[in-house]
């Protein structure tokens, strides 16, 4: 018995060592050994979103053919709605193109879209991501926006060989500039995600409302991205203002909170928006460990 | 058998990951299902030390690896943990012994992380600590109680496990001097 | 190990005993005296002891509070606040990579001379150096996305300086900062939206900069954007005399008194420094801009940096107050001013007012050149001041300049004169190409002279020669007496009610110093005050043409001008508006004409611009009265020609009057009509334009 304290008495001094060898190690290993044990996970998580897929088709193989008609006919009546209006939209394109030709206008933002299913969900207090089954293989790029249709759903935080996590605008490492539907100024807004309380869903701050600003009554507001940061695309949707009085924490501001636009936790697919060409924030992280 | 640990993590594995597609299901409501520091503690009755130290740092790093955590936090103070269970058998001898065991372990661990990701998140200064302490309550509880239900269904496959590898039983009696 | 009993617990000789007792005796006194203190401290001092520990551990922090906006007659603003995002490191949070820095600078230096080692010097310079790491990486992140804008221009790198001061932690700032305010978070880019590299950056490109911060920033890092709001003069140069700008002040707010029920007198107050009206409305209505100021009460760590926040309370924005200017006719006047240019393309220095000729109200007060309060609002560079000191910027001509009225004073010569029947509105005078007073010839201003000239031809064609003439008959003093009549000698703007701002001698006014000592009315005992010997006929003479010692602010001849086209004295200006003002002006009397005289003074003065002086900037379909004039003066020792013109519109039934004055050059370049005339124009017409078209009116109304 002697023997086996004393021996751990020796463990305990080799962990100690080592935690200080931990400490002092570069970052970049640590990073390796972080990557390593996330690349590990990866055909699980993989897995997992396949099985979730085919889980889902066994869901709808099981409906009957009636209920399949059904949605085949509605379908077929959304489509064609959806072919009119890009027919329209054709035109505002082409108009597009044009005057971007004389005006030499430079479109500083291109973006390469990449689909990608979500793997899993994961949450606590102090942050909102997903997994998705898409990563550097697949040109994903740490910082380039997530979406899905025209609403944001949040950043890629991290990229691994084939998955990456996203970390949601509900999570307290997210933040962007707004504007608020029905201020004519267009004053920029920010938002930035909070931690949700655990068993509390999460929410995302807007601050730096104008003390001038109010809330046209009777209707919800919706909040945009402003396309100014170079990160996300312009009037894309964040969400709405939570309706009721703004409160003012801060001298000459208003703050409320927004109520993401979709419920980010049952997302099935997103796309990730990666910029054609680098981004002075991605320059910046990568001359730089900032953290 | 100096592979047995990584055998018995790849045995584990599925039971983590587990957690985490459960963890998926509560994600709307912010709670992670975290079972980490309950699957140490029968690998720490068998395995020996240097065997279950780097099983518990490998569980650790498996779960910090997809979360914003301090690199390594987690994975350290299981390695810690590892030590004292196997230097102190007593602890671990028998089935009540190993829940609480198993309880005391996933909960402290659950403290460890959940503090150090608040740390890294900034929220620990000042007025916010406040705000933090009362939050860190129901997953530190529910790490607890999940610690207890987990730990048999975790320990009977990774004795199973260990059964097929030929590691010798524990001693269910008081250890002689 | 081996026992070894000892019984020899207790002592057993008496001698041992005594010692025993001895040392419990001291043992326990000590522990009484121990207790009595302890009691004490906690019973009866605790209090006090509290107080002081909350003194040493607790600060108020005062925010200042916005200030109102100033606004135009139309609700129009004029002076706003805008937020201002600036980069502020926090010093705290930044502690670590302080250390770090300071230690590997203390290696490098240990190993270099190990024996002298300043570690004062290599902890300011590690600071430095981590803070100018984190400066360049947001000047990165700005560079490299203006880069992609089209009015990008490269930041100016061998002009001078290799990189311009904002690119820099300033060390004796740091210092500053370091000493005075360690708790605040320290600025490293004051105004992101303008950063002022010198880059033509437009207000939207500046919004660009803040997003990318926002977007392109690490969340949690020590680097924070905080956002606060500062004076905008959203029209730049724009009645910036009459506006001002504010100032950095550290004096306390008023209501800090009253701001809680702690002792606040005991504890360290910081603040973020407050703004107060340096010039103009923003001085002279400081009180009613100003706001009440917010606080927040903190602990504090024992490093001096705040802990936590208890409580709280939000400031409060000041009122509005509404001029009775009227943006668009300020805006023409201003415009039409900065038209007039020496023959070398210099602008000419100049003043123009329009007032509302039954309320008194002033619609426009420029004065030009001026400065950009924007520039100043944040803190005054000394390049900037002397900049604007050069031009002469910094004064108000339209109420501090003192000038000789010139021939607009022969409105007051000829009431004078009709007043006291030495002369009709009928009587033709002889006017030839000169007069002789006092032994010397006072020549006409065309060498042929104007032959008969009755009342109106005079006001027409601003013959000297019919005042020199009335002037003799009137003599001084009675010329004197009428002037003093219209208020020549009076100051304005004076505040009517309660006057708890403006000037430090009691005497409270609209705008800060306008012009008070300096105006002269000359009488016969004048020169004798001044020690320039007795009066004589030639002063009356040149006094009846508004030349000699005669000296007058354009505000004061604007009045006249409004008093005339109301067949009244007085007016009283003022520069706030108010709808329910009554037209009332105090001491002001009937001229004292017939309907005749003032028939033929309003005939005259809108000959004077159909067919005489004013003839080149007569508007068509707007029939308007004025009286121009040149006068002569010494500018800096100089002489120099002003151009004046004053007047009414329309002529029938006058709203608006006017009085324009252009300092010119010595030559023929500067006349009167021609001179001052066009900006007289300008203004009438952006008048009949905001009267034509009242719907129009607000062109863009206030945000609240």
């Amino acid at each position: 018995m002697d023997q086996n304290r004393q021996g751990a008495r020796a463990s305990y001094i080799a962990l100690t060592i080592f935690v200080a060898i931990w400490i002092l190690l570069p970052s970049a290993v640590r990073r390796f050994n972080r990557e390593a044990f996330s690349e590990f996970q990866a055909p699980a998580l993989h897995l997992a979103g396949k099985g979730r897929d085919l889980a889902k088709f066994w869901e709808l193989k099981s409906r009957s053919n009636e209920e399949m008609a059904a949605a085949g006919r509605d379908l077929a009546r959304i489509n064609a709605a959806l072919e009119l209006k890009l027919k329209s939209m054709d035109d505002v394109r082409r108009e597009n193109v044009r005057l971007r030709d004389i005006t030499r206008y430079k479109d500083t933002a291109d973006y390469l879209s990449v689909v990608a299913r979500v793997a899993t969900r994961d949450s606590s207090s102090w942050w909102q991501r997903i997994v998705i089954r898409k990563g550097r293989n697949d040109g994903i790029r740490p910082g380039s926006p997530v979406i899905f249709g025209i609403t944001v759903v949040g950043r890629v935080t991290a990229v691994h060989l084939t998955t990456s996590e996203v970390d949601l605008v509900t999570s307290p490492s997210f933040r962007c500039t707004a504007y608020l539907e029905g201020d004519e100024q267009n004053r920029i807004v920010l938002v930035n995600g909070m931690a949700g309380n655990s068993l509390g869903s999460a929410r995302a701050r807007i601050s730096v409302i104008p003390y001038d600003y109010f809330q046209p009554a009777g209707q919800t507001t919706q909040v945009f991205t402003t396309g100014m940061g170079g990160v996300f695309p312009s009037r894309l949707l964040l969400g709405t203002l939570e309706s009721g009085p703004l409160s003012a924490k801060e001298a000459n501001f208003k703050e409320g909170q927004l109520i993401p636009a979709r419920d980010l936790y049952n997302l099935q697919e997103v796309s990730v928006l990666v910029p054609l060409h680098q981004t002075p924030g991605e320059a910046l992280l990568q001359t730089d460990q900032l953290q | 058998m100096g592979w047995a640990w990584l055998i018995l993590l790849l045995a584990t594995y599925p039971w983590l990951f587990a957690a985490d597609l459960a963890s998926d299901f509560t994600a709307s409501s912010g709670l992670v299902i975290f079972i980490s520091g309950a699957c140490i503690v029968a690998p720490c009755r068998r395995l020996r030390r240097w065997q279950s130290v780097p099983f518990a740092a490998c569980v650790g790093f498996l779960f910090e690896a997809r979360r914003p955590i301090p690199d390594g936090a987690l994975a350290l103070f299981l390695a810690g943990a590892a030590i004292f269970l196997t230097s102190d058998k007593q602890l671990i001898r028998n089935t009540p012994r190993m829940l609480r065991a198993a309880a005391a372990s996933n909960a402290a661990a659950c403290l460890i992380w959940f503090t150090f990701a608040a740390g890294a998140a900034g929220q620990l200064g000042g007025a916010k600590f406040f705000s933090f302490i009362p939050q860190l309550i129901i997953p530190v509880v529910l790490a607890a109680v999940t610690g207890v239900v987990i730990y048999i269904p975790v320990s009977l496959v990774q004795n199973a496990a260990m059964d097929r590898m030929g590691i010798p039983p524990a001693s269910e009696g008081p250890e002689s001097p | 190990m081996k026992d070894v009993p000892d019984n020899r617990v207790l002592p057993s000789t008496p001698i041992e005993r005594l010692r025993l007792h001895a040392v419990f005796f001291f043992f326990f006194t000590g522990f009484i005296y121990v207790a009595f203190g302890l009691g004490y401290r906690q019973l009866l001092q605790s209090n006090d002891l509290k107080d002081l520990s909350d003194t040493q551990s607790r600060r108020v922090i005062l925010r200042p509070p916005a200030r109102g906006q100033i606004i135009d007659r139309n609700g129009y603003v004029l002076v706003d606040n805008r937020t201002r995002w600036s980069v502020k490191a926090d010093l705290a949070s930044l502690q670590k990579e302080f250390r770090a820095e300071y230690s590997k600078k203390y290696q490098a230096e240990k190993a270099r001379e190990p024996l002298h080692i300043d570690r004062e010097k290599l902890l300011e310079d590690a600071k430095r150096d981590v803070l100018q790491a984190w400066l360049n990486k947001v000047w990165f992140v700005i560079d490299e996305t203006n880069k992609t804008s089209k009015t990008y221009k490269a930041p100016p790198r061998h002009a001078g300086l290799s990189t311009p001061n904002e690119r820099n932690i300033n060390i004796e700032e740091l210092r500053k900062h370091l000493r005075e305010r360690r708790p605040l978070p320290y600025t490293l880019v004051s105004d992101l939206a303008f950063p002022g590299t010198g880059q033509a950056l437009t207000p939207n490109e500046g919004t660009k900069s803040v997003a990318r911060f926002i977007e392109q920033f690490p969340v949690d890092g020590p680097i924070r954007l905080d956002s606060d709001i500062i004076r905008t003069y959203p029209h730049g140069t724009l009645a910036a005399h009459v506006l001002g700008y504010v100032k950095d002040t550290d004096e306390l707010p008023p209501n800090v008194d009253e701001i809680a029920d702690f002792k606040f007198e005991n504890l360290q107050k910081l603040r973020y420094t407050g703004k107060k009206g340096a010039t103009g409305i923003e001085k002279s209505y400081d009180s009613s801009l100003r706001g009440l100021s917010g606080w927040e009460l903190w602990t504090k760590t024992s490093a001096g940096y705040n802990q936590t926040r208890l409580q709280a309370s939000e400031s409060e924005q000041g009122s509005n107050v509404p001029l009775s200017l009227d943006y668009r006719i300020q805006k023409a006047a201003e415009d039409a001013l900065a038209k007039i240019k020496d023959s070398q393309g210099a602008l000419l220095p100049g003043a123009a007012v329009m007032i509302d000729v039954n309320t008194g109200e002033i619609l426009a007060l420029a004065s030009q050149p001026s400065f950009d309060p924007n520039r100043l609002a944040d803190r005054v560079s000394t390049a900037y001041y002397q900049e604007v000191e050069k031009t002469g910027g910094w004064l108000n001509r339209s109420i501090q300049g003192l000038y000789p009225p010139g021939s607009t004073f022969k409105v007051i010569t000829a009431i004078a004169g009709m007043r006291n029947k030495v002369v009709d509105w009928d009587d033709i005078l002889q006017c030839g190409p000169s007069y002789r007073m006092g032994g010397r010839d006072f020549p006409e201003h065309i060498p042929e002279g104007y032959g008969d000239v009755n009342l109106e031809v005079m006001l027409a064609v601003s013959c000297n020669v019919w005042n020199y003439q009335v002037g003799e008959r009137l003599g001084i003093d009675r010329l004197a007496r009428e002037a003093r009549r219209f208020g020549l000698d009076v100051p304005l703007l004076s505040k009517s009610g309660d006057s708890e701002d403006g000037e430090m001698g009691g005497r409270s006014t609209e705008l800060p110093s306008p012009a008070s000592r300096g105006l002269v009315v000359p009488d016969s005992a004048y020169k004798l005050r001044i020690n320039q010997g007795p009066w004589n006929p030639g002063d009356t003479a040149n006094t009846a043409i508004g030349q000699g010692y005669l000296l007058t602010s354009p505000l004061h001849m604007a009045c006249v001008a409004a008093s005339i086209a109301r067949g009244e004295t007085r007016t009283t200006p003022t520069i706030i508006h108010d709808p329910r003002r009554d037209g009332r002006h105090q001491g002001a009397e009937p001229i004292g004409l017939n309907d005749a005289q003032m028939a033929a003074m309003r005939e005259g003065m809108l000959r004077c611009v159909e067919e005489g002086t004013a003839k080149s900037v007569r508007i068509p379909k707007l029939p308007y009265a004025a009286k121009t004039g040149t006068a002569e003066y010494f500018k800096k020792g100089e002489k120099a020609h002003l151009a004046w013109m004053i007047g009414y519109a329309p002529a029938d039934n006058p709203a608006v009057a006017f009085c324009v004055l252009v300092e010119g050059q010595f030559d023929t370049s500067t006349w009167g009509g021609k001179t001052a005339g066009p900006v007289a124009k300008e203004m009438l017409q952006a008048w009949a334009d905001t009267a034509r078209d009242p719907a129009e009116q607000a062109v863009e109304p206030a945000a609240r």
